[in-house]
């Protein structure tokens, strides 16, 4: 019930107006779903830090739930470099080099209103209600600049209006994964108890957060992106099509029935892919794009040159 | 020729003028189309439109006899549903383009996404590229030319029609087969290439439909004639309705399909009652001059609404499953009583639209007999997704009723048992429900409401979905709503009941605060006055009667709605048999039942204490049955079983 758009630039550099073409994509496609709006950013990479984000809400609530974050970390050996609050969240970049899934399981449980968004070398998760542009006022997405990026949004047929069901899904406990998805896996529970069996954690009973899990899990074994791509298509069952990306490359599956549409177009600079043709228009208008749908069952990834 | 700029004009401004321009014969020329949806959409006039650069979903859709032309790409569902005309595409289509034609030119000169020409009827399409994966599939008629690759499963449960594959044939789908091309076939092919300008001097391969999956093996048995009483079997292990499913299936050796409703006992309104003792409900003097009852349903988006003098509506029920005298009839009691009337599946007939003020068109996936003509005449449109019969399942007319005239308003070919698809080719999820919307108000100058028919299953979640995608009503038919023809234990065991059903609604509504916000229309089993007034009480808007009204018409419930050869005339396409069916006649037998609804409704309404249908509440209800109360959270009064039925106190 959604809208997805990815963007990579090529040439690997930082400084591309990543937040203001992920923008217009979603703006093109926010007819798709009006309820709410996220981005997960690919900017400059902390070597040695890791950049956190939580969803903290307002108020005193809020201030209560940044204290025993603060204490977290302190007490996981992170140290705060910079931290700050952006509108419902909070934003700390930390150093960090100890075990990332352990320590990402104690962030979202070091308080009881906070909920983990994102942690990352380079990646950054905005995501709330409304549009494009109203989470652009909140969050000032148009300001990032980075190599590349996804974008989603989100008609919520299935559950309440909020921020944490909005995506990217974060893929809970892999530094630098992020996740946009179209559609629906119905073999999830079956899926899900794999995955807890071997002790993962799931944020919440949305699908799209067990894909982000599953490919993060696949690559944390050892195979790359690619791979993970691929073996998704056999393993998750249902209609979908969805875009992943790390911290050097993005990717796109879709199911076996081509059942949610997704377009793409590539020149030398840059690829992006959306739902529809009209969010890639947005970057080249007036243009006739010699645009490429994908087959059903198929996927594909792309690395940015470093 | 005039310029419309959509870098400056909404598309549905754009719309609106193209509209007027094809009025007057203008060309037009749309510049900075990028990727738009339902650029044109609704056009009836011989005009040309070019696009300069690419469109989104549905370009061209729901229109007749104009010329498009577009430069570049194109979205899903290319030219839906168009009648005659033609598109020319420069670049790619995404899928499905072609759904749903009847007769139009559709060539694209790249490559094309999965399903094109799912669900066409006639005209061409064609592809200068690759066709991706199941081409041709559910197609009913008309030809595919593929000059590239044909993609997997082509011609996947095609009904009828040809596909011509010029490229490698990747695999064939189920239900098709290779077939032989005569020379006066290739020939009008080419004649077609030449005036598209297209070279190609390939060879062609044909596939055609394979035949296996038209016809059950063997058809359907007349069943003995046994009573509804009897048949529903309540007492009686090894009843006359087993013994009889037994011997018919010992014949047929598969599943049985049936008319009629479900026959199994199952929680219903006849197990709620009202709080307060009413009795001597004659002896209200003109209760309908008393209450107000005047309903309006489906304005909340700005459209026109059904305006009903009760809150009652006649369910969807088909041109197909019904006689077209049937059809009639029920139009015009429709028109007697104030209410609103609704075609089903199947198209709409003149005699139908004449005889119904208000009726709303329904389309279902396999699009038959749907139109922009008939749409634009229609008081509202609305989406199938299922029935409560048989959720989750298509419509099913048996051979018998598929004659030649009911086959060509419908599109298909006649004489097959016809299993209409199931879900529709563009319609696979909310967001895509929500441009299917958009585009048939689109068509029709968002002056109608648009309703969706949900039988009821996953309601709580479904509902959501039709609050969200902004339909102005929803139909809700419970398990207890009759069909023209339904597998048999499809019918009693498969779907929720009508009370379930209307509790599950309005918990989804109220899980996102939405109660209240989208006016729900309960059907499914309803037999009177004193049924509506306690599905108004638990909290519908209206209610629609279908089955009731047909035995108001003189049906005389055998159970054989499926097999085509009703005695009364009703439920059949045999003109022999339907001439036995005075319209006329059975429109006053159809409206004087509607009137005692109408005394009913006012009747109680005024008993419990109110002026308008409006206050009913569930304050006024208890359950006499615990799975009633389970199911409704009402009061448990099994104290209250022994009380005289209301239907007495009338």
């Amino acid at each position: 019930m959604c809208g997805i758009a990815g963007i990579m630039f090529k040439n690997g550099r930082t400084d591309h107006e990543t937040g203001v073409a992920l923008i217009d994509m979603l703006d093109g496609c926010q007819h798709r779903g009006p309820d709410s709006t996220g981005f997960a950013l690919y900017g400059e990479e902390h070597r040695n830090e890791l950049k956190l984000r939580f969803l903290v809400g307002e108020g005193a609530e809020a201030n209560e739930s940044e204290a025993l974050i603060k204490t977290a970390l302190e007490a996981h050996d992170a140290e705060i470099v910079e931290d700050k609050r952006v509108g419902n969240t909070y934003q700390a970049v930390v150093t960090f080099d100890g075990d990332l899934r352990s320590f990402a399981y104690a962030m979202e449980h070091a308080a009881p209103d906070a909920k983990v968004i994102s942690i990352g070398q380079s990646l950054d998760i905005v995501k709330d209600v409304g549009s494009a542009h109203d989470v652009d006022d909140r969050f000032n997405v148009h300001k990032f600049k980075g190599s590349h990026g996804l974008g989603h949004v989100r008609l919520a047929t299935e559950s309440d209006v909020r921020p944490e069901s909005a995506h990217p899904f974060w893929a809970t406990g892999f530094s630098d994964v992020a996740i946009v998805h179209n559609g629906q896996i119905t073999n999830y529970w079956k899926m899900r108890r794999r995955l807890e069996q071997r002790d993962f954690e799931f944020r919440t009973d949305n699908d799209s957060e067990l894909v982000a899990v599953y490919l993060a899990d696949k690559m944390a074994h050892g195979a790359p992106l690619r791979e993970a791509l691929k073996s998704s298509i056999e393993d998750l069952d249902g209609t979908f099509s969805f875009l992943a990306s790390t911290k050097d490359e993005i990717g796109y599956a879709k199911d076996n029935l081509a059942a949610k549409p997704m377009v793409m177009y590539e020149n030398d600079d840059l690829i992006v892919i959306a739902s529809e043709e009209v969010s890639l228009n947005r970057l080249f208008p007036g243009q006739a794009l010699n645009t490429k749908e994908p087959p059903p069952g198929s996927y594909d990834t792309w690395s940015k040159s470093t | 020729m005039v310029q419309i700029d959509l870098a400056e004009v909404p598309v549905r401004q754009a719309n609106e003028l193209i509209r007027e321009y094809g009025a007057q014969g203008e060309d037009i020329d749309i510049v900075n189309p990028d990727a738009r949806h339902h650029i044109g959409v609704g056009l009836t006039d011989p005009v040309t439109v070019r696009l300069h650069g690419s469109a989104g979903y549905f370009c061209a859709g729901l229109t007749d006899a104009a010329r498009f032309e577009v430069e570049s790409n194109v979205g899903w569902g290319l030219g839906d549903n168009m009648y005659t005309g033609s598109v020319v595409v420069g670049g790619n289509a995404s899928a499905i383009a072609g759904v749903a034609i009847r007769g139009a030119d559709i060539v694209i000169r790249g490559n094309m996404g999965s399903r094109a020409g799912q669900v066409m009827k006639a005209g061409t399409l064609l592809c200068g590229g690759n066709a991706n994966f199941m081409a041709g599939y559910l197609m009913y008629g008309g030809r595919i030319v593929i000059l590239g690759d044909s993609g997997e499963r082509v011609g996947e449960d095609m009904a009828g029609g040809e596909i011509y594959v010029g490229g490698k044939i990747q695999s064939l789908g189920s239900d098709a087969k290779m077939g032989d091309s005569e020379g006066a076939e290739i020939d009008d092919i080419r004649e077609f290439l030449d005036r598209y300008e297209i070279s190609y001097k390939g060879d062609f391969q044909k596939i055609v439909n394979e035949g296996k999956k038209l016809h059950y093996k063997t058809s359907e048995q007349q069943m003995r004639s046994i009573p509804f009483v009897a048949f529903s079997g309540k007492s009686d292990y090894w009843n006359p309705k087993i013994q009889e499913d037994i011997h018919i299936k010992s014949q047929i050796g598969r599943y049985r399909v049936r008319g009629y409703g479900g026959a199994r006992e199952l929680p219903h309104l006849s197990d709620i009652t009202f709080a307060r003792e009413i009795a001597n409900l004659n002896e209200i003097s003109d209760p309908v001059s008393k209450v107000e009852m005047h309903t309006l349903i489906g304005g909340k988006h700005g459209a026109q609404p059904l305006d009903l003098t009760m809150p009652v509506m006649i369910a969807p029920m088909s041109y197909g499953a019904l006689s077209r005298s049937t059809k009639q009839a029920v139009g015009m009691a429709s028109s007697l009583a104030g209410i609103a009337e609704n075609t089903g599946e199947g198209g709409m007939s003149d005699a139908q639209r004449g005889a119904a003020k208000q009726l709303i068109f329904q389309m279902l996936g396999g699009r038959l007999g749907w139109n922009i003509h008939d749409m634009k005449r229609a008081n509202g449109l609305e989406i199938y997704i299922s029935q409560g019969a048989k959720p989750g399942f298509g419509g099913q007319l048996m051979a018998k009723k598929v004659t030649k005239e009911l086959a060509e308003i419908r599109g298909i070919p006649a004489g097959i048992d016809l299993r209409s698809p199931s879900r529709h080719p563009d319609i696979l999820g909310g967001d895509d429900l929500l441009i299917k919307v958009e585009e048939m108000r689109e068509a029709t100058g968002y002056k109608l409401p648009v309703s969706v028919k949900l039988g009821a299953g996953r309601i709580r979640d479904d509902i959501k979905i039709a609050f969200k995608d902004g339909f102005d009503f929803v139909e809700l038919d419970g398990m207890q709503g009759s069909t023209g023809a339904g597998g048999a234990e499809v019918m009693e065991y498969v779907g929720i009941p009508t009370i379930s059903a209307i509790m599950d609604a309005l918990d989804g509504l109220a899980e996102i605060d939405a109660l209240g916000d989208i006016q729900i229309i309960l059907m499914g089993g309803l037999r009177d006055g004193v049924d509506a007034v306690k599905s108004l009480c638990l909290g519908a808007d209206a209610v629609a009667f279908g089955n009731a009204t047909i035995v108001a018409g003189g049906c005389i419930s055998c159970m054989q709605c499926h097999v085509g050869q009703c005695v009364t005339g009703i439920a059949t396409q045999d003109p022999e048999h339907e001439k036995r069916y005075r319209p006329e006649i059975e429109a006053h037998n159809i409206h004087r039942f509607l009137e005692s609804v109408r005394w009913q409704i006012a009747a109680l309404t005024h008993a419990l204490g109110y002026d308008n249908v409006k206050s009913l509440n569930r304050d006024d209800l208890v359950a006499l049955t615990p799975e009633a109360a389970a199911i409704t959270r009402l009061p448990y009064r099994p104290d209250l079983r022994e009380r005289p039925s209301l239907v007495e106190a009338v």
